[in-house]
């Protein structure tokens, strides 16, 4: 940063300039951000049905209901399920699929082009779309399991299916994603230490293991921290695919947000609401430090 | 000169019009009775030039969730219909204020039964005017009774199940294609523990209850909970009379997957509409059933607000109410028999006989959060296999439950 | 096991003919996977419009066809006929443009200054504001329903775009442009010139951001057309769906009618596959850049 001498004028425009951009900047973040995230912390100390004009100060008492909550504590397993299944699902096809497609091959566009395809389109449509073919009685993949002798399922009513359900849906929205960011950071690894593997006589398999995977040890760890956090929020697709039959959206697997908007805006529990909203940030927190741990320890 | 003056005069008579002209804002939870409103509304702009009615219906929680957020901010419609029991935590943190003295007189004036009265009211004064309530009774399929040799509906707990088996007709590998009896397992929370308090409640039991000193506690952690989870727990995984797979309710019953199925009055109108061809009746069930009030709130002072609602008691628009829409007004100096005779569904809702002990969801403000949390217990319970013939495992979740509402009580200091 | 750095040496000059080549069964079995593996990805969609033409008898047929019999464009017609469809779309427009709009401009500004402009307290500033990204929305929207109540926001459409006007990541991402491509030499002879700041932003800075910021631009309006929780809370009234709540909304109830539901999926996906087709190197880029904030 270049620390400018030239006097008067210009030195105040300079600053004027900076602060009065900057500053509704700042503002914004604070009145958006940072304020409602102190508010959602402060709130989950107090009890508050939203109307009352009592708002008593209860401590870590909801904290500890939280704990006792067996809804709470369902959405909690669902969600930690589906994360890690996504993950499990997602991060290694991607990683398999940008291997192949690490060298350039004829269709290679189209290729791209088809993975990115359900990355583009918005999770609504693209949820319904699944939704019709995991139908019980009328979708393709029962009849596609039909073939080979399994009996049809419902999909989406029970709930140990429904949750494998949103897993398989969210795993193939986020794949394509997930494989272009390996594709770069492939794509980075020089020629040459492949050149040089291979006419000592190593297998593709064996350049994989020695020569990719460590080379992209940090990109495969910040993959697969970012797709746990972010199936963390799951909560569009469990809405659009588990919304059962009598109209109650999302009720079959039930999942943190949606505990969470149930506790907050139809129970108008806000302070208990808002103790789940922390809890959900602690999870998100440690995640984050655990990827920042595992990147530090790189030699 | 001459041209301006009388765009002038024109400008101003318009704006003058426009000023002249009020609305008034009349919201619902339930969008089916929207053509209800725009009834009413059409005879009170005809007697009243100047004054337009908007009507504005969203489904129910999205409704309750506006409510909560537009009341304390005063920017709420004037004529508000609520459920009783929602509006119960509305009027007692002052939110909406008592009833005029022309509307109170009307309710007061012998037009509704205690019940309703008690059900508007709040610490001795009267805050809405009831206008219909949502009432169970039970549907049935007279084809298929007579077909399976049964000459009327079932009128205790035990011809229930018994009908139940024998109305269930099943595949080549023994699963049910149509259901005995078409039970709620699933769906949401609250509509599943309203369902099932419904059966508790033939055999006189209740989700919660108020005690003598006023608090309230947990009431189904006893025999009448007991026989209501085993009914349900036998029907599904002993009798496999219902499934959650099959279709059910309303729809199951129109596509004839169902044999019988309790449900509420609106149903009748939904039948018209999808399958006017069905076979069926209603009846009243054996001890009793729930009856939700609904009733109408005025937060506008303008005496205008308080004639609307005065429009929408009148008989003869209450008596459209019940013939186009289904749900059950209120008002009992009302002659519905033409109707009643017309639609013979409504016979099961509306001539109940004297010794039918009625209930109501009570007006706390938990009672949703109860609801939603018993439903999580009981969903599970219903298809576990091995409650079957486990009277103390559907009793020990009868009791897990039962804690969890009276720690629920308990934190919102009724208990 | 080979060390990388040991053969990097001495070996890139080997002739070509000496690379092994892989043998045919090997490269048809890359193939083919990626073959199914594209058609898997694509298949929902295929479905997706097969659904939508067809009509609701052949719907409920078993197995499910998958070219229908006549196809007919008659469930769109019923999307449109039964809800305000077209409004849903022009609000997700409405939405993605003005959220795209706000955060190109803040981010550009404050990512600049921050790159720029020594003050102190930058540092922890900028940490401040990256930190608040790490924060999921789900966090903190509660008290930002609160607030947006307070001002009135409630079903309206400022009140929808209101938390998407900022992103923290934009800011990063223009800061990291600017330090990496805009020497401050650049900068210095514009205000030798006697150019005012605003001057050299538009006219030094903003010309070199373009393709970063056409790539945030991408991004941005990908996240706001997509948005879903916040919509759903904040609008009360059917004229206010954006399309996401509008066509999640509209299955919901007893019957799915998946003629009609397809049909809104098509119409609603239909704007950006034609525009990632055309764009989609751009977007693929973008996204890529994006996604290596780490």
């Amino acid at each position: 940063m270049v620390k400018f001498r030239l006097p008067g004028r210009t030195v105040r425009g300079r600053w004027a300039f900076a602060y009065l951009t900057l500053a509704p900047v700042v503002a914004i973040y604070l009145y958006l951000r940072i304020i409602p995230i102190s508010q959602t912390f402060i709130m989950s100390f107090y009890e508050w049905n939203l109307i009352a004009r009592r708002r008593p100060f209860i401590g870590l008492e909801n904290y500890a209901g939280l704990m006792r909550d067996q809804a709470f504590i369902t959405a909690l397993a669902n969600t930690t399920v589906i994360a890690f299944g996504i993950l499990a699902l997602s991060v290694p096809s991607a990683l398999f699929v940008a291997t192949l497609l690490a060298k350039p091959r004829w269709l290679s566009a189209v290729y791209e082009t088809a993975f990115f395809l359900p990355v583009v389109t918005s999770m609504v449509p693209a949820t319904l779309a699944w939704k019709w073919i995991l139908d019980a009685k009328l979708g393709p993949l029962n009849q596609f399991v039909g073939w080979f002798g399994i009996p049809p399922q419902a999909w989406l009513i029970k709930p140990e299916l429904a949750i494998f359900s949103v897993i398989l849906l969210s795993a193939w929205k986020l794949l394509g994603y997930n494989m272009i960011i390996f594709l770069v950071g492939m794509r980075n690894i020089p020629a040459t230490y492949y050149e040089a593997a291979e006419i000592d006589g190593a297998s593709p398999g064996q350049r994989f293991w020695f020569i990719t995977l460590p080379l992209i040890r940090p990109i495969l760890l910040f993959v697969s921290v970012i797709t746990v956090i972010q199936s963390y929020n799951v909560y569009t697709q469990v809405y659009v695919l588990a919304s059962d039959a009598q109209g109650a959206p999302g009720y079959v697997v039930r999942v943190l947000v949606y505990d969470m908007i149930e506790n907050g805006f139809r129970f108008f529990r806000m302070g208990y609401a808002s103790a789940e909203a922390m809890i959900l940030l602690g999870i998100v927190l440690v995640l984050t430090a655990v990827q920042f741990g595992a990147l530090r320890d790189r030699r | 000169m001459q041209r301006s003056l009388i765009t002038l005069i024109a400008l101003l008579a318009l704006v003058g019009s426009a000023i002249a002209q009020k609305t008034l804002t009349v919201w619902s939870g339930y969008p089916e009775l929207e053509p209800f409103y725009a009834h009413v509304a059409a005879q009170f702009e005809a007697d009243n030039p100047g004054v337009k009615v908007e009507i504005l219906t969203q489904p129910l929680r999205d409704y309750e969730r506006r409510l909560m957020v537009t009341l304390p901010a005063d920017s709420a419609g004037d004529i508000l219909e609520i459920s009783s029991a929602f509006a119960a935590r509305l009027v007692q943190n002052d939110l909406i204020p008592p009833l005029s003295a022309n509307l109170e007189a009307l309710v007061t004036g012998g037009a509704y039964a205690d019940f309703y009265i008690e059900n508007a009211s709040f610490d001795g004064t009267v805050y809405g005017v009831p206008l219909f309530r949502g009432q169970g009774a039970l549907f049935y399929n007279t084809a298929m009774f007579e077909a399976a040799g049964l000459a009327g509906p079932p009128t205790t707990m035990d011809e229930y199940v018994e009908y139940a088996n024998i109305l269930t007709q099943r595949d080549a590998s023994g699963e049910p294609t149509v259901s005995g009896w078409s039970l709620r397992l699933g769906g949401g929370g609250s509509g599943i523990a309203e369902k099932f308090w419904t059966i508790m409640h033939q055999y006189g039991g209740s989700i919660v209850t108020q005690q003598a000193d006023g608090t309230w506690a947990a009431d189904y952690a006893n025999d009448a909970g007991y026989e209501t989870l085993k009914l349900y727990v036998d029907l599904v995984n002993k009798d496999r009379v219902v499934t959650p797979e099959l279709t059910g309710d309303a729809q199951g019953f129109q596509l004839g997957t169902t044999a019988m199925f309790i449900r509420e009055s609106w149903v009748i109108g939904d039948i018209a509409a999808k399958a006017p061809d069905l076979p069926y009746a209603t009846a009243v069930l054996p001890r009793g059933t729930i009856s939700l009030p609904v009733n109408l709130y005025v937060t506008s002072s303008d005496p205008l607000a308080s004639t609307f609602v005065e429009y929408v008691m009148r008989s003869e628009n209450l008596r459209w109410l019940l013939a186009n829409v289904g749900w059950l007004p209120n008002r009992q100096d009302v002659d519905y028999a033409d109707i009643i005779a017309a639609t013979p569904g409504l016979d099961g809702f509306i001539n109940i006989p004297a010794d039918q002990v009625l209930f109501t969801v009570p007006p706390i403000e938990p009672i949703d959060e109860i609801q939603t949390r018993m439903a999580e217990h009981l969903v599970r319970a219903f298809t576990d296999r091995n409650l079957v013939d486990n009277e103390a495992g559907i009793r020990a979740v009868l009791q897990t439950a039962a804690n969890e509402t009276n720690d629920i009580l308990r934190r919102a200091g009724l208990r | 096991m080979m060390r990388p750095a040991a053969l990097a040496g001495g070996l890139s000059k080997a002739p070509r003919a000496m690379r092994r080549r892989s043998p045919w069964w090997r490269l048809a079995g890359e193939e083919a996977i990626l073959v199914v593996g594209a058609i898997l990805m694509v298949m929902p969609f295929a479905w997706m419009v097969s659904t939508a033409l067809k009509s609701p008898a052949e719907i409920l047929q078993w197995p499910p066809s998958f070219i229908p019999e006549n196809p007919s464009l008659a469930n769109f017609v019923f999307v449109f006929e039964n809800a305000p469809f077209a409004r849903w779309l022009l609000n997700s427009l409405i939405l993605a443009v003005s959220s795209t709009v706000a955060i190109l401009l803040t981010s550009a500004l404050a990512g600049y200054v921050l790159a720029k402009f020594s003050f102190p307290g930058r540092g922890p500033l900028f940490v401040v504001i990256l930190a608040t990204a790490i924060v999921p929305f789900e966090v903190y929207m509660i008290p930002l329903y609160l607030t947006s109540r307070n001002l009135g926001l409630i079903n309206t459409m400022p009140g929808v775009i209101l938390p998407f006007v900022v992103m923290s990541f934009g800011i990063f991402f223009v800061r990291q442009n600017v330090l990496a491509s805009i020497p401050d030499e650049l900068i210095e002879a514009g205000r030798i010139d006697g150019a005012s700041e605003s001057w050299i932003f538009l006219h030094v800075v903003m010309p070199l951001l373009s393709g970063p910021l056409s790539a945030l631009g991408i991004f941005a309006f990908m996240q706001a057309w997509n948005q879903f929780v916040w919509p759903l809370l904040v609008a009360n009234s059917k004229m206010l769906y954006t399309a996401e709540v509008g066509l999640a909304l509209f299955q919901t109830g007893y019957t799915v009618d998946f003629g009609a539901v397809s049909a809104g999926s098509v119409i609603s996906v239909l704007p950006i596959l034609i525009v990632f087709l055309a764009l989609r190197r751009r977007i693929i880029d973008g996204v890529a850049l994006s996604g290596l904030k780490g």
